[in-house]
């Protein structure tokens, strides 16, 4: 039997966090890939450290549904389930570990389908500016460097006049990032895997953003949703999955 | 079938005999009444409803994970153990694995530790252990002191505030001295909930040694005094969330300095 875990954050105050996981695990439920899938949280039960009891299969494959390697994908989730690397054995449980979903390949794809559900209906005019939005912290330069790596991967494909970042708790500062967008239409993706208080709050106070479309500095600005609530994610955390079996390194989306 | 997978799927089919052998009474989990109105068949509502008729029907065991998220109030539950599951709704499934997937939802591995206790082969984990793996800004937990665990605890476990049976200790050779509780759901290991606990408890000792005032009240305490002072002037107390411990008007925080900070305020009584 095959189970795959995904691992959230949760929060101990609101339901927002787990939310995507628990819809994640049901679109992954209702393909049949697994015979089990089973979520699991840092905040919320079940606790990373008891899901495991929880599962009968014995091949294991487990996802962070975070978005960049850090603290949470390198020390917490690999402590608090007791793995020891890439493949760990327990008991008769083989249990394998995936990295998170920002800096897979298909996560520009995802980026760009929230776009177009946001500019659906919607002509952009003149230069347009891509602009994703991260958390970021000056603590571990992998938070932010996922969002230059999804950056430059959009960027390549040549869709827009410019691709930018912004961060919370680094530089760029998400404040900025229209003022010095050089552009008629600005469109903003929050890279996040939850709405949040940062997406129905911070972002939308620091920009001074009303809704989905905002007039700002003779710009338009488009605001979209997280990232992490698009139903693609759920291909993503199944590719996840299927590049840690051997043999199937390359066989992804 | 492994050990592990085999511990799993008989926790499934161990609970569902259990309930099944209990007859027409069902058995209780938590606030949950399960009862087996013929063999397979299985119906779940909240323990004080046992005869309540006109209850929501479910059918679905995954609609379980909605009815344990909000209390009645609409509140968000961080907890599922806590003694605040919602009312009037009522779960019928058929079979083991729905009745576990339910389980599940509304006693997130309650079955499987349940289960695994019964057999004493629960694998228990102390708070310092626990402690000694935090990390972080958890990583202070590991300096709070055995009283202050104790009162923790007291503060953060009890039935009234939550219905697991507490079976950690504060490490091998120094017990809790709570009241345990009576319940079915084993806890095996301070939750993340303690751990948030009793990280802002561990604050408070810090501050007591700096910053006590001529009649011995800590920066919070005073804080937390006069926020019920103020709130209860306005006749009507509303409290934090329930995982809220940063905010004076907590319930578990309350429960704490009813412990700590009570006693000094009343010397003697």
């Amino acid at each position: 039997m095959r189970a795959l875990i995904i691992v959230g954050h949760g929060s101990h105050l609101n339901e927002d966090s787990s939310l995507p996981v628990y819809e994640h695990a049901e679109r992954i439920r209702l393909t049949g890939e697994f015979d089990e899938v089973v979520e699991c949280f840092w905040k919320e039960e079940p606790s990373m450290r008891h899901v495991l009891d929880t599962v009968e299969s014995d091949e294991v494959f487990v996802v962070p549904a975070f978005i960049s390697e850090g603290y949470f994908t390198q020390q917490v989730i690999p402590r608090e389930l007791g793995l020891e690397g890439p493949v760990t054995v327990k008991g008769d449980k083989t249990v394998r570990y995936a990295g998170p979903l920002g800096t897979f390949e298909g996560m520009p794809d995802v980026i760009l389908e929230r776009v177009e559900d946001l500019m659906r209906g919607r002509e952009t005019r003149g230069r347009t500016s891509l602009v994703l939005l991260g958390h970021g912290t000056d603590l571990n330069k992998n938070s932010g460097g996922v969002i230059y790596l999804n950056a430059a991967r959009i960027r390549e494909r040549g869709l827009y006049d410019e691709v930018g970042v912004g961060f919370l708790d680094q530089e760029p500062e998400i404040g900025g990032v229209v003022e010095n967008a050089d552009a008629d239409d600005v469109i903003l993706i929050p890279v996040f895997i939850a709405e949040g208080w940062h997406t129905r709050e911070t972002i939308p106070e620091d920009l001074g953003l009303t809704g989905e479309v905002t007039h700002l500095d003779g710009k338009r600005v488009f605001y979209g949703a997280p990232v992490g609530t698009h139903p693609s994610m759920a291909n993503l955390i199944v590719a996840r999955a299927r590049e840690t079996e051997p043999g199937r390194e390359t066989q992804v989306v | 079938m492994s050990r592990a997978a085999t511990d799993a799927a008989a926790a499934r089919e161990a609970f569902a005999a259990w309930v099944e052998e209990a007859g027409e009474g069902g058995r209780v989990f938590g606030q949950v009444l399960v009862r087996a109105p013929e063999p397979g068949l299985f119906s779940l509502r909240h323990v004080e409803e046992a005869g309540a008729s006109g209850l929501k029907l479910h059918e679905d065991p995954r609609e379980a994970r909605e009815i344990s998220k909000t209390t009645e109030g609409g509140e968000y539950r961080p907890l599922k153990s806590s003694p605040n599951l919602r009312r009037g709704w009522e779960l019928r499934v058929s079979g083991a694995g729905d009745l576990l997937v339910a389980m599940n939802y509304l006693y997130p591995a309650g079955v499987v530790h349940w289960h695994l206790h019964r057999e004493g082969r629960l694998e228990v984990t102390s708070y310092r252990e626990n402690a000694a793996r935090q990390s972080g800004i958890y990583k202070r937990v590991q300096r709070l002191s055995d009283g202050g665990v104790q009162d923790t605890a007291r503060a953060c476990c009890e039935d009234a505030v939550c219905l697991k049976k507490t079976l950690w200790d504060v490490d091998e050779d120094t017990p809790l001295g709570m009241d345990r509780g009576d319940g079915e759901v084993p806890c095996p290991e301070p939750c993340s909930v303690f751990v948030s606990l009793a990280r802002r408890v561990r604050l408070f000792e810090r501050e007591k040694k700096r910053d006590l005032d001529a009649i011995g009240l800590s920066p919070s305490e005073k804080e937390d005094l006069a926020a019920l002072v103020e709130a209860a002037a306005t006749g009507h107390v509303e409290f934090a969330r329930e995982a809220e411990f940063e905010k004076p008007l907590n319930e578990r925080r309350m429960r704490y300095r009813r412990l700590t900070l009570a006693p000094k305020l009343r010397p003697g009584a």
